[in-house]
């Protein structure tokens, strides 16, 4: 019999999220809702999720001291990304091993915006000026599914 | 609600069944970021990523009673990661690892629990029953969300270095009161 209950059955912010939940004081802001329903439109039916993957420490696509490097894979493919800010933008610099071929194409997705890039033949891409917050690269394949890395939320440093 | 049906029609591209969905789930996604003490644009923003990450995992989630705590533990995850980076508050929590959902009710979160309204009048009633200053330090963080540390502890008639201990102490003991009667039932 013991009145504890078992060590990290649920933190603080659980509790606190469950009566703030009950109390009903704090409703979802219009314009939360609105970009929750919103999210629905960025939907890729048939994509395979690409996800994080760990960046060995000298694979830098450029050498910029500031930059963030991240790896994604899925369905045979790794995407690259060198996220680097500028003036509180994010410029992205990507590249798709293996290279998909000529006829495929890069879409860079914000929930506000989509840049499409040919990727060259060495399967690299570039996208600057991008909104932070939330992105999701793309890669469309001709008679493959795409491929979309799983969304990612970049701010400036 | 939610139901295998729902699901179906949100996995087939149904706007309206996506709807549904946030406006079930919305204000515990909601809930459960603005417990970690985030901004209200940096709150706004981590919803945003939990319901574009539900978007992509919907597929291989399929099953409506899985929801809901997929929902809270991404949104977790990404306000601790958030908090991590960004923090220099006293008063938010550690988060801790999710805890099993299979367990139900309070013992695995008291957020999805409260999903009901029998439980979060349940939940409440426990509060009720609280000496203070534990009762009105809850009442109040739940209707002033927005206050700040300062002015909880002013309308409490405590010093503002006291007011993060104290509402420690009362969190142990709403959570003691809690858990044994799960454990019991």
């Amino acid at each position: 019999m013991t009145r504890r209950p078992s060590s990290g059955a649920f933190d603080d912010a659980a509790l606190i999220a469950a009566l703030r939940l009950a109390a009903g004081h704090d409703p979802v802001p219009d314009e939360v809702a609105a970009t929750a329903r919103a999210a629905f439109r960025l939907r890729l039916p048939g994509a395979a999720t690409a996800l994080p993957l760990p960046v060995p420490a000298a694979s830098g696509i450029r050498s910029t001291g500031r930059a963030h490097l991240l790896r994604f894979g899925a369905d045979g493919l790794t995407v690259d990304l060198d996220v680097d800010s500028s003036g509180g933008l994010i410029d992205l610099a990507g590249r798709i091993c293996p290279p998909p071929g000529a006829d495929a194409r890069v879409e860079v997705r914000t929930p506000c915006r989509a840049e499409s890039r040919t990727p060259s033949p060495t399967g690299q891409f570039a996208v600057v000026g991008l909104p932070p917050g939330w992105f999701s690269v793309v890669c469309h394949r001709p008679e493959r599914p795409p491929v979309a890395t799983s969304w990612t939320r970049i701010r400036p440093e | 609600m939610v139901d295998q049906h729902t699901i179906e029609a949100v996995l087939a591209g149904d706007q309206d069944a996506w709807d549904v969905v946030v406006k079930r789930f919305g204000p515990l996604v909601w809930s459960v970021v603005r417990a970690y003490g985030l901004s209200a644009a940096d709150a706004h923003d981590i919803v945003q990523g939990t319901w574009l990450r539900l978007v992509e995992s919907l597929p291989g989630i399929r099953d409506p009673e899985r929801i809901a705590s997929w929902l809270c533990t991404t949104a977790r995850r990404e306000a601790a990661l958030l908090l991590r980076r960004t923090r220099s508050e006293q008063l938010t929590a550690e988060p801790v690892e999710p805890a099993d959902p299979a367990g139900g009710g309070y013992a695995a979160d008291p957020a999805l629990a409260v999903l009901t309204a029998d439980e979060g009048r349940r939940l409440w009633r426990a509060v009720e029953g609280m000496n203070e200053p534990c009762r009105s330090l809850f009442r109040l963080m739940a209707t002033a969300p927005d206050a700040g540390v300062h002015q909880l502890a002013g309308r409490l008639g405590m010093p503002t270095g006291s007011y993060g201990p104290t509402r420690r102490r009362c969190l142990d003991r709403l959570r003691a009161l809690l858990v044994p009667q799960e454990a019991a039932s």
